[in-house]
């Protein structure tokens, strides 16, 4: 499955966003199940299922994280395999400190803190993504792989803070 | 460029056998039938002109079924036998009820021991909400029908957008119960900006802001060409005007220092005096709650509208703290919204605009009648499936989201999600689990929804147990569970061992919907007088099945005989040609196998004339680039 050839974009981690909602509008005109309320029940099937992989491919594509793991995959390498996750220490310090500041946050309450976090945040995965579009399409693909695996960190963080805010505007 | 059209030959309905088909509100205080005439949606209207139908049925002591306005005249004088805002109580049993608001019935469980579906006592029997429902909905039906001068072909019905997947099956067993063939659950805040977004050929991204009788939603969504997709969704299931009413209520009762509770009869008056209240406050700064007790005996008290500002205020910051995680889960700023859509009565509270234009910095729109744009939304939606747009232009699409995740209980009374909340359907999720304990040869899936990380906060859809694992060590078996949600929003859930092709299967209804067994007796019994010969009905379908496969298929032939070799083509169009002979026999089996078997035969040619739409779909894309 290559969620790419789904969207016929090229198989690259800088997406044109609005290109891609466009094309997801596009595709779903042609393939929803809606479109064949008089067909057979065959089409309506197909319908169905691409509706369902058209769906799909639009989730993984609009999300860094799991397009950079997504992009490692369309070369054979697994970004999340559970047996090799091995990351640099300083990173993993790095990540520990972002953690323990988190739960202070949480703790206080402290919107403010949370917000600013969650923006610079943000930005880390950005930059980030920015690298591991350079290595990737370098064809690097160990340095990429390790980019993709913070990404993937960072992406965590940036939820856990969104969701302690949700959980403060109640 | 217009709107890139995929048209089926097969989907243009010759104008005479355009189909009846209505979208209903069934909604906590009133429900409307809408339909489309002359191209434009209109709410149907009662014999004296009101569109509006009370959601409230009595039980009455000579044994006949009342709904609507005539029923709402006993809320307070047979209040245990008149049932209001029973969309309250969908899906739900009795451990969900909130003591202070839903103490006006007795109730009781399917079994008397507490758990399942609640059933509300009345004199003529233990009633589910299910049934209550259905009488609403049969009395819309009948009114839709004595109007448009047929029998309706099938409805829209609409939920609110935050309703559950058992809120969500027991209405769709409330229509089937009704007699009306479901074309679709739709959310009514999706709904009401179909029918804000065509009426005003809106383009952007607009929040709905949906205070029904009793339930809140936020959707947003945004409308580009014609596709009308839903970013993310919210809502509070027990909170609504009826709160609004139920404050003014509980003001009135501790100024007048009461010091008994009130009997249901006294309770609903008090109730109907606070909403009347309510209504006067809209135009008027000052408003008078007013109960006569009988016997000469009556309370008045004096409401501001500053005063019903602050009694409600709570209730407004939990709309507005909904708006916000709404924003936050479609990850947008209030700048980056076009437009606010008001929809249902009680948005019709000066305070609740006010909130709104304060967060937004602009006016919510309220164009549109807020009581009717959500059955004239579902009533478009039901032209549409009913197959009765074709034209260029005329036909939109909805791309709709789940609200609550989906997913299913591990070890340790945990939750693992598998379809995240605000995820677009249709769609399909699988996951694999393994065994636990060396031999394990079953294992008891527990299907739940919810955000919250424990089971026993969640809500339980549904147990099922996938049995016949072939024994193996602990962690070795592989189960795939996949979880399909279809375009209605209802989940079915099916688990495979995959080492061994162990399957078991459901769709999740059993906890709270009705099973099919029990719908088909009450339907039995409902139609008992009616004598249908089932068998000259069977043979009916059938044929009408067939015909209509046989006319789709013709057309898609005509279409792309392209992309058929010339024998692939041969052999489709001989069984055709052998099923139209077929369906003029009168043996019902042979034409259901061989329509079937073309089904079957046709499949490849669905799949080639999918990947031929989608290619086209591109080409449109590119063209338009071009220009």
């Amino acid at each position: 499955m290559n969620y790419f050839s789904t969207f016929d974009l090229p198989a690259a981690f800088v997406v044109n966003v609005s290109q891609l909602a466009a094309r997801y509008r596009d595709l779903q005109a042609a393939v929803h199940p809606d479109r064949f309320v008089n067909a057979t029940d065959p089409e309506k099937r197909v319908a169905m299922e691409r509706a369902v992989e058209v769906n799909d491919a639009y989730v993984a594509l609009k999300d860094p994280v799991r397009r950079a793991m997504h992009l490692l995959e369309l070369v054979n390498i697994k970004g999340m395999d559970e047996k090799n996750t091995a990351m640099p220490f300083d990173f993993l310090a790095e990540q520990i400190e972002w953690r323990e500041a988190l739960a202070d946050a949480k703790l206080k309450e402290d919107e403010e803190r949370l917000e600013e976090m969650a923006s610079e945040l943000s930005g880390m995965l950005v930059s980030l993504g920015d690298t591991f579009a350079a290595a990737y399409m370098g064809e690097h693909f160990a340095v990429a792989t390790t980019l993709a695996r913070k990404m993937r960190f960072v992406q965590k963080l940036i939820e856990e803070a969104e969701s302690a805010l949700a959980d403060l505007g109640q | 460029m217009a709107f890139l059209q995929i048209s089926e030959p097969g989907e243009s309905p010759e104008p005479h056998t355009r189909r009846l088909a209505v979208g209903i509100d069934l909604g906590t205080t009133n429900s409307i039938v809408a339909t489309i005439r002359n191209a434009v949606p209109e709410c149907l209207p009662d014999r004296d002109g009101h569109t509006m139908l009370p959601s409230a049925v009595q039980y009455a002591e000579n044994g006949s079924v009342i709904v609507g306005e005539e029923a709402l005249k006993h809320r307070g004088d047979d209040a245990l036998n008149t049932i209001t805002s029973v969309k309250r109580f969908m899906g739900r049993s009795v451990a969900d009820l909130r003591g202070d608001t839903d103490a006006r019935y007795n109730f009781t469980t399917p079994n008397g021991d507490g758990k399942g579906s609640l059933k509300i006592v009345t004199r003529q029997g233990a009633m589910s909400p299910i049934e209550v429902s259905a009488d609403i909905l049969k009395t819309l039906k009948a009114r839709a029908e004595e109007s448009l001068g047929g029998e309706l072909y099938g409805a829209v019905i609409t939920v609110p957008a935050y309703f559950d997947d058992a809120q969500r099956q027991a209405t769709k067993d409330a229509a089937k119960l009704a007699g009306l063939n479901v074309l679709r659950l739709l959310n009514e805040p999706t709904a009401a900006a179909v029918a804000y977004g065509l009426d005003q050929h809106a383009e952007g991204t607009f929040l709905i802001y949906d205070l029904g009788g009793g339930t809140f939603d936020v959707s947003i969504l945004r409308l580009s060409r014609g596709v009308f997709e839903v970013l993310a969704t919210t809502g509070d299931t027990s909170l609504g005007g009826d709160d609004f009413d139920a404050a003014l209520a509980k003001y009135a009762f501790d100024t007048w220092a009461l010091t008994r509770a009130l009997s249901p009869a006294g309770q609903a008056n008090l109730l109907a005096a606070a909403r009347a209240a309510k209504e006067a406050l809209t135009n008027d700064p000052v408003a008078t709650i007013r109960v006569d007790w009988g016997c000469g005996f009556d309370s008045k008290v004096d409401v501001t509208r500053e005063k019903y500002v602050e009694l409600t205020q709570p209730l407004i910051e939990r709309t507005m703290s909904a708006i916000k995680r709404t924003m936050r889960d479609a990850k947008l700023k209030a700048d980056e919204i076009d437009g606010v859509v008001l929809v249902g009565g009680a948005t019709r509270t000066p305070a609740v605009r006010a909130a709104l234009e304060a967060h937004f910095g602009k006016p919510p729109l309220a164009t549109m009648n807020p009581d009717e744009v959500v059955a004239l939304g579902a009533a478009i939606q039901a032209d549409q499936l009913a197959g009765n747009k074709s034209g260029e232009g005329e036909s939109h699409l909805l791309l709709d989201v789940i609200p609550l995740s989906l997913g299913l209980e591990t070890m340790g009374g945990l939750v693992e999600k598998i379809i995240p909340r605000n995820s677009t359907i249709p769609v399909a999720k699988a996951q694999e689990f393994t065994t636990f304990k060396d031999g394990q040869t079953a294992m008891a899936l527990h299907v739940v929804q919810g955000e919250r990380e424990l089971v026993s906060d969640c809500r339980s859809l549904a147990r099922f147990e996938l049995r016949g694992i072939p024994p193996m060590v602990a962690g070795s078996a592989r189960i795939r569970v996949t979880f399909q949600v279809d375009a209605d929003g209802l989940l079915s859930v099916s688990s495979t061992e995959t080492t061994s092709n162990v399957r078991a299967e459901v769709t999740v209804k059993p906890s709270y919907g009705l099973g099919d067994g029990e719908i088909a007796n009450m339907l039995q019994s409902a139609f008992a007088s009616a004598n249908t010969d089932m068998a000259a009905r069977a043979l009916a379908e059938a044929r009408v099945d067939a015909l209509a496969l046989v006319t789709a298929l013709s057309n898609a032939l005509v279409a792309d005989r392209a992309l058929l070799s010339e024998a692939e083509h041969a052999a489709l169009h001989s069984q055709i040609t052998h099923l139209k002979s077929l369906a003029e026999s009168s043996d019902h089996r042979a034409i259901v196998r061989a329509s079937e078997a073309l089904n079957q035969a046709s499949t490849d040619f669905a799949g080639r004339r999918m990947d031929r739409a989608v290619r086209e779909a591109f080409t449109g894309r590119d063209i338009e680039k071009i220009v």
